[in-house]
């Protein structure tokens, strides 16, 4: 495990909004292909740190990084020469509540390509089918491509946006909450696929569920006041955490 | 049931819990009345709460019932329209005055096409000349412009310096340095002459400076560019010898024709008023006798009906007029006849082009009506014919002749016409003008604001165009007659502008500004509404399409705008609202001629006047007789326009709902 490959370096990062500090002085490298969980109470700092990766903060306006560096492939995306839309083009990221566009199956998936400048029809149907089977949706939805996205069940509007996300083969898929509003059957859905995703991608997920943390993940990341606490093997965080916050977390004192 | 009331039952509740079965043996036995069932959560009186809900409950209604009556009022006042003008439609054909606008109306196509052949003729003749002519008209404005400074002073000092009179000589000096200051003063500001050059400007303001204090006569190349002019026409009038005959042989073609129309009418107007004077006297003896049959008293009863019986109109001869009116059939169809052959020899006599633009434009609009006006001539005989003074008219015609007649004349002495159509094109003709300004304007501006302004510029554009909803329609009405309908002409008569369509603009007042004006007043609608439908959009929309690697404008027209396109529709409809019910300005502004717009400039007929839906009720309604046709058929615009309003809202609010799912 020491000598896998790193997807991002995270040094010494504090972030705050305005003048509200949420992140500090956060350290760890994530491996690639690997499911890296975030756990911790809520306002502990794991989304927005998950926001970081991709710089889809940027939105926020007075959010910004006070110090420290977010490396992916060696390069630091809070450069001032990042070209955003291929940043994140290479990391994609599903949100905690499903939110296909008002338009039809196969237009959601092909979004991202369509906005990448990739029109031709014949290789758009191509990868469009290839998402969605890899998302484990292309059979229930083959047969209704060019209807509205909103006819599908949670669950399915989910796996779309997973389709929609790893359509564009990004490296690093991000997952906020991606279970949060789903039903127990629809999650279970979302958890076979994110271990069958991982062997394609770098897999980030932030989770209030420790179940989820140990069913799907290799690596769990625990934070607690906007500063990481203990990041290892999630067998290793759950069973034996070495930090007295994590073991209190974890075995449910309290959070 | 009091205090007491309520403590008995609550002691009743609390004790039954212990002892059901003897208490409830008990409670009749102590009231012979037995209490309703009462239960522990039991409501009790009209609450403060329920007062407030019936207080806003009431206002709701009170809009409703107002609705309703607006409704019912419009409906009472309006409906009466059609018979009366079925009525009126009547009288104008058993008068004969349908049979002699057979005629006038062949007489009306033969002088417009006179007139445009007129204006061909005379703008081919200063088309050519339009050198010439620029320069002599610049040279007098630019005399003019002195003359009118300076003239005032200068009448002062020759009135005063007269042999009888005995001024002081120190007022003359002083009138004298007067007229010298306000001269320098004059040359300081006198207008361009682009068609001048520079030398002859010189000279001019040379000869005007050095000129004699009491001169009369206008400076020498004021007085030469005009002889110029002169001669320059007198050049192009001779090759044109043959158009002007044949112009001038169409033109007294018509006066047989116009002389026998004028014969008719004149008698055919006296059979009118003879029947409407009946008309009226008939009203009023039902008048009478409704109020007797509904008096009480028997005297005055008696009295009521001889009033009637005494208001008994004649009947007026109808018959013995349309004898004589049927006796100058043969006389009306010869006129035609020789009128169509007129016409016809006259047809094949015109050039086909001309060298000026202008003049073959308007020759080839003279050439376009010709087959129409030739058809209408071959048709007119078979309808004299073939016309009865006696053919019912059915309340249906009333009705088609609303919707359809081209006709909107009111208060002449021939026939009144309620037909809707050139109010209804004037409306709709702004309104295209409006929106077509309008929604760009207004969509972009919101789309800018929502999306990619900063938060100072938000602060900034928002209340700023939503105050123009502020400012008092009559107050922008006026702003546009001054400012904008006079720039828009004065811009309008540049050379460099004449190749737009409508260009030099002959009214001030027009289609296009009152366009202008109203776009100004609906893009704080369609602004604000269509804002706050890009606003409802989930931010979710925005953040997972920029997660998937797309720019903010790809965002934006991609995702937002598709998702907001309801929401916008419903804006620029709720525009279209406001545009067509708008009326302080369309009056002021939109030149109030009804009349269709002539559609066969082009693109220019936006820069004709025009009247509209709103605008004549507000003109004409304060000067109409209560309850008079006239009266009521504004009504009926009313009622139409309400319709109009309604379905855009109704449109409108389904629209909305629709995006709200």
């Amino acid at each position: 495990m020491v000598s896998m490959q790193t997807a991002i370096q995270i040094q010494n990062v504090s972030f705050a909004y305005g003048a509200k500090q949420v992140l500090h002085d956060v350290c760890m490298d994530i491996p690639a292909r690997q499911v890296t969980a975030y756990i911790g109470p809520s306002g502990c700092g794991k989304s927005t740190l998950l926001r970081c990766f991709n710089r889809i903060n940027d939105r926020i306006s007075g959010a910004h990084l006070t110090a420290g560096s977010i490396r992916i492939h060696d390069v630091d995306i809070n450069r001032a020469d990042i070209d955003l839309q291929e940043l994140r083009r290479r990391v994609g990221m599903v949100f905690q509540k499903y939110n296909p566009f008002a338009k039809s199956i196969y237009e959601n998936v092909a979004f991202s390509l369509r906005v990448a400048g990739k029109t031709k029809r014949a290789d758009l149907d191509d990868i469009v089918e290839d998402a969605l089977k890899n998302a484990a949706l292309w059979d229930e939805v083959k047969d209704r491509l060019h209807s509205s996205a909103f006819g599908l069940s949670g669950g399915q509007q989910q796996r779309l946006c997973i389709a929609r996300a790893i359509a564009n083969q990004p490296e690093i898929l991000l997952m906020d909450e991606p279970c949060a509003a789903l039903d127990p059957l629809a999650t279970l859905k979302i958890e076979e696929l994110i271990s069958e995703l991982k062997k394609q991608y770098t897999i980030i997920i932030v989770t209030h569920n420790m179940a989820q943390a140990t069913r799907c993940s290799d690596l769990t990341a625990f934070m607690y006041l906007g500063k990481l606490v203990e990041f290892g093997p999630t067998m290793q965080i759950f069973e034996n955490p070495k930090d007295p916050q994590t073991e209190a977390y974890v075995t449910g004192t309290f959070g | 049931m009091g205090i007491v009331g309520t403590s008995a039952v609550l002691i009743f509740l609390s004790d039954r819990q212990s002892h059901p079965t003897k208490h409830l043996a008990e409670m009749p036995h102590e009231d012979p009345h037995p209490p309703e069932p009462v239960h522990r959560f039991q409501k009790q009186g009209f609450s403060y709460e329920n007062a407030i809900k019936f207080f806003f409950a009431s206002n709701a209604g009170l809009t409703i019932v107002i609705l309703a009556l607006i409704i019912i009022f419009l409906l009472k006042e309006g409906l009466g329209f059609f018979p009366g003008y079925q009525r009126e439609l009547e009288v104008y054909r058993i008068a004969g005055l349908e049979f002699v606008d057979i005629s006038r109306k062949n007489l009306t196509a033969h002088e417009q096409i006179t007139s445009v052949l007129n204006r061909t003729y005379y703008a081919e003749i200063n088309g050519k000349c339009a050198h010439q002519m620029r320069r002599s008209q610049e040279a007098s404005a630019l005399f003019n412009a002195y003359s009118d400074l300076t003239a005032p002073t200068r009448d002062l000092i020759v009135s005063n310096s007269q042999p009888d009179s005995s001024p002081s000589p120190e007022m003359i000096a002083s009138l004298r340095t007067n007229f010298e200051k306000q001269k320098s003063k004059a040359l300081a500001t006198l207008p361009p002459t682009p068609h001048l050059t520079p030398e002859e400007r010189q000279a001019l303001i040379e000869s005007i400076r050095s000129r004699a204090f009491d001169a009369t006569d206008d400076p020498p190349l004021v007085a030469s560019l005009t002889t110029e002019f002169a001669e320059a026409r007198e050049k192009q009038v001779k090759p044109l010898e043959a158009l002007r005959t044949t112009i001038d042989t169409f033109e007294s073609a018509g006066s047989e024709l116009s002389s026998l129309v004028s014969e008719l009418t004149e008698s055919v107007t006296a059979t009118k008023e003879k029947i409407q004077d009946a008309d009226i006297l008939e009203k009023d003896r039902k008048t009478l006798l409704a109020a007797a049959s509904s008096a009480e008293d028997p005297i005055e009863r008696e009295k009521l009906v001889s009033e009637a019986q005494a208001s008994l109109a004649q009947k007026p001869d109808i018959e013995g007029p349309i004898r004589i009116l049927m006796e100058r059939r043969p006389a009306c169809i010869a006129a035609h006849q020789s009128l169509k052959n007129a016409a016809a020899t006259v047809s094949s006599q015109l050039p086909n082009t001309l060298t000026q633009p202008e003049a073959s434009r308007l020759l080839k609009v003279a050439h376009n009506l010709w087959p129409l006006f030739l058809a209408d001539l071959e048709k007119t005989p078979q309808k004299i014919t073939d016309w009865n003074h006696l053919k019912p008219v059915a309340l249906s015609t009333a009705i088609s002749s609303f919707i359809t007649g081209k006709d909107w004349v009111t208060g002449g002495e021939w026939q009144d016409f309620y037909g809707i159509l050139p109010l209804a094109a004037g409306s709709l003709m702004i309104s295209i003008v409006a929106l077509t300004l309008a929604i760009p304007s207004g969509i972009g501006a919101a789309i800018y604001v929502n999306q990619f302004a900063s938060k100072r510029e938000q602060s900034l554009i928002k209340p700023v165009i939503e105050f123009i909803q502020a400012i008092p329609s009559v107050v922008l009405g006026f702003i546009g007659i001054l400012i904008f309908g006079t720039i828009l002409r004065d811009l309008s008569l540049m050379d460099s502008l004449s190749w737009i369509p409508g260009f030099p603009i002959e009214e001030r007042l027009n289609i296009f500004t009152a366009g202008c004006l109203l776009a100004l007043m609906s893009i704080p609608t369609i602004f604000s509404l269509a804002e706050d439908a890009i606003n409802n959009v989930p931010s979710a929309y925005a953040e997972a399409a920029e997660a998937l690697g797309a720019s903010r404008v790809q965002t934006t027209f991609r995702v937002i705008i598709p998702a907001a396109f309801s929401g916008i529709l419903a804006a620029v409809l709720l525009g279209f609202g406001r545009v067509i019910g708008e009326t302080m300005v369309v009056l002021l502004v939109a030149g109030n001629r009804i009349k269709i717009p002539d559609f066969t400039s082009g693109l220019g007929t936006f820069f004709q006047p025009c009247h509209t839906l709103t605008g004549i009720i507000a003109q004409e309604l304060g000067e109409v007789p209560l309850g008079s046709v006239h009266y009521r058929a504004l009504f009926i615009v009313g009622i139409l326009l309400f319709a109009v309003v309604l379905i855009i809202n109704a449109t409108a609010h389904r629209f909305v709902n629709r995006m709200k799912q």
